[in-house]
């Protein structure tokens, strides 16, 4: 069996005490830094890059990935206790995992995203196995039209997800592409849209984004509304779930974990559509749909298994093909880059330890979360049970320190305080922010495919519709988008929604 | 009369509509010297100016929306947090390079602190300090981040 022989191989690199080691540390911090609010993955990775220099490069990558599953999981104990998503695949967390909360059933919602996770986690790595190879042949068939397609698929997913008016969920969505292409055009090297200023000629950081419109619109938003803030408060309760409530979300994990490892092997951010695709899907599929939104145990324990499964095979465009398919991954090149590995489809071929290595120990990682961090959660809890009065001026320091960090440059600060009031208007006027940054980190991918796939088609609009796989995900958004437009669909959305 | 009824004070989308309209005008003047190409060739501003396009339609119908009577009123702003939070956020961007986080660092959180009435001066302070030295710990002696500490007494 070639899938044994290899995981087999992977386990030999991940199973000595340096490595071991290394994925432990990896997890601790990063679930450390990640629980902190306003501190996510993206910001988690860069802070922590500089340490993983003095090791070995399996190593360095082992310990990198243990720092992003702990990251990812912290974000979610923060999306869940106080509402703020510490990246995009845990904004959908917020919607139902905080109303838990707020319903005195945060230990659960923990306990379930966690248990989630594990399994959705271990499915994961199963599938890259068996399927690292094939997937490899079949990924070099999508065109660059088929990758804009399903980019505009993921976007009108996301819009049927965005509480409130879908203009202005699009309109969100708009202004997160039009963001993107911020900065020098890397064909021609045109400046676009920096107004001069040579500090975002590169480009606005994600993380500046994230942490200005999100973040920092968070804290606006409470200290406008101070009846709002119960979130940290509210009690944590038993972590294991029932029996009853075990029942309940067995099938959205398995169904998470399949859309989320589908959606994640896709070379243009499935990982961060997962999640969304997930709640859609569990909302159309519950009895009574009114729940979600509410505190339903399938809208935390779906999204969290597929942001997971998704977070775990986004490594293989990352591995495979070279793309980094979100920020996260984008960093980890940086990351290859420092170590002298070059990311791209002769990792599987020229260097299998390290591919194989990685793999085992995204499992290996899951399961140490898991072991660690329930019980470990009365101590991230204790950092979060602070009033809101002390809570709010610390988030502001770790955010600063954090965005400082990312570039070492105070213009970053700079940038994130004006996002910051970009983010209070946005609320203040109704929008709400969270699919600008879906269209953010897409924004960019697609303007390339767009490109690539109209050189290549000589200009012709036709080759978005004459190729099955574009034409498929083409008519799919189309069908999305008239479901949601649908004013009787849609007045029962915004009941859903509003609040 | 026509001041106090509530039905002529600015709707919320009015004023989302022409925000998103604005946008796209400055987006769309500020590309006006960067090329668009044809189809076959896209240039640079062919995105963005596409994008900026359908973010004015956005604006558009949303300004039409907000014109229907009934709509969400816009809420008064209280600038106080908003000035206070981003305005510690700002004093730490100015101070963290020639003072570094160990000035930085409770300057904001104390800036931060006074948007909330709630705020007790002497905990804040003290809080200041413990928070500004777990950082200190956590993020310059075992991260070792580049951050400057001191730089005026210690040089880093």
């Amino acid at each position: 069996m070639e899938l044994l022989d290899n995981l087999y191989l992977g386990a030999t690199v991940v199973f000595s005490a340096n490595n071991l080691a290394l994925c432990l540390i990896g997890c601790m911090v990063g679930t450390l830094i990640g629980v902190l609010p306003g501190v996510g993955p993206v910001a988690t990775i860069a802070m922590l890059l500089p340490i993983t220099f003095g090791i070995d490069p399996i190593g360095a990558l082992i310990m990198l990935a243990g720092i992003y599953y702990g990251a990812q999981y912290g974000g979610s104990t923060t999306a869940i206790l106080v509402n703020i998503p510490g990246e995009a695949t845990a904004v959908v967390t917020t919607l139902d995992g905080h109303q838990m909360a707020r319903n005195g059933r945060a230990g659960v919602a923990l306990g379930i995203a966690a248990i989630g996770s594990f399994i959705a986690g271990t499915i994961a790595t199963m599938v890259i196995a068996a399927l690292a190879q094939p997937l490899t042949k079949f990924a070099l068939l999508f065109r660059p039209a088929d990758y804009f397609a399903l980019m505009v698929f993921g976007l009108m997913l996301a819009v049927v997800l965005a509480r409130g008016s879908v203009p202005k969920a699009i309109a969100m969505i708009l202004i997160g592409v039009l963001l993107s292409t911020v900065g020098t055009d890397l064909e021609t090297g045109d400046e676009r849209l920096t107004f001069g200023w040579s500090e975002i000629a590169d480009g606005i950081d994600f993380a500046v984004i994230a942490m200005g419109v999100i973040g920092f619109g968070e804290i606006l938003r409470n200290l406008d509304a101070p009846e709002a803030r119960v979130a940290v408060q509210a009690k944590i309760g038993r972590l294991l779930p029932s029996l009853a409530d075990f029942r309940q979300s067995l099938a959205p994990i398995l169904r998470g974990t399949g859309i989320g490892s589908i959606l994640g092997l896709l070379p243009g951010n499935g990982a961060v559509l997962a999640p969304f695709a997930t709640y859609t899907l569990e909302k159309k599929l519950a009895k009574d749909p009114s729940r979600f939104g509410t505190g339903a145990i399938e809208g935390v324990a779906g999204p969290e298994s597929a942001n997971n499964a998704g977070a775990q095979t986004a490594f293989i465009p990352l591995l495979t093909l070279g793309i980094p398919p979100n920020a996260v991954m984008a960093l980890m090149v940086g990351a290859m880059t420092i170590h002298g590995i070059v990311p791209g489809p002769e990792i599987l071929t020229k260097q299998p330890k390290l591919f194989w290595g990685m793999i085992v120990s995204m499992w290996i990682g899951n399961l140490m979360l898991l072991i660690i961090n329930l019980p470990l959660i009365g101590i991230w809890v204790r950092l979060l049970r602070v009033p809101y009065r002390l809570m709010f001026p610390a988030i502001v320091l770790f955010c600063c320190i954090g965005i400082y960090s990312v570039n070492n440059n105070p213009a970053d600060v700079y940038l994130t305080a004006a996002f910051g009031l970009v983010g209070f208007a946005l609320i203040k006027l109704d929008f709400e922010p969270a699919p600008l940054l879906l269209g953010y980190v897409l924004g960019r991918l697609m303007e390339e495919k767009l490109r690539q796939a109209l050189a290549i088609s000589q200009g012709k609009m036709m080759t978005f519709i004459d190729h099955p796989v574009s034409a498929t995900l083409l008519s799919m958004s189309l069908v999305v988008a008239f479901i949601v437009l649908l004013p009787t669909i849609r007045r029962r959305r915004e009941r859903v929604f509003a609040e | 009369m026509a001041g106090t009824s509530p039905g002529t004070r600015l709707a919320s989308d009015i004023v989302g509509g022409l925000l998103l309209i604005g946008v796209a005008a400055v987006a769309h003047v500020a590309l006006r010297d960067i090329d668009s190409g044809p189809t076959s060739s896209v240039g640079p501003a062919f995105m963005p100016n596409l994008v900026a396009g359908l973010i004015a339609a956005m604006g558009v119908l949303i300004l039409i929306l907000g014109l229907i009577p009934g709509g969400r009123r816009l809420e008064p702003w209280t600038l106080r947090g908003p000035i206070l939070v981003l305005g510690a956020v700002v004093a730490f961007a100015a101070t963290v390079r020639p003072l570094g986080l160990a000035v930085a660092g409770p300057l904001a959180m104390i800036l931060a602190a006074l948007a909330d009435r709630e705020t007790r001066p002497m905990e804040v302070m003290i809080f200041a300090a413990v928070m500004t030295g777990f950082c200190i710990l956590l993020f310059k002696v075992a991260l070792r981040l580049p951050i400057p500490l001191l730089p005026f007494i210690l040089g880093y």
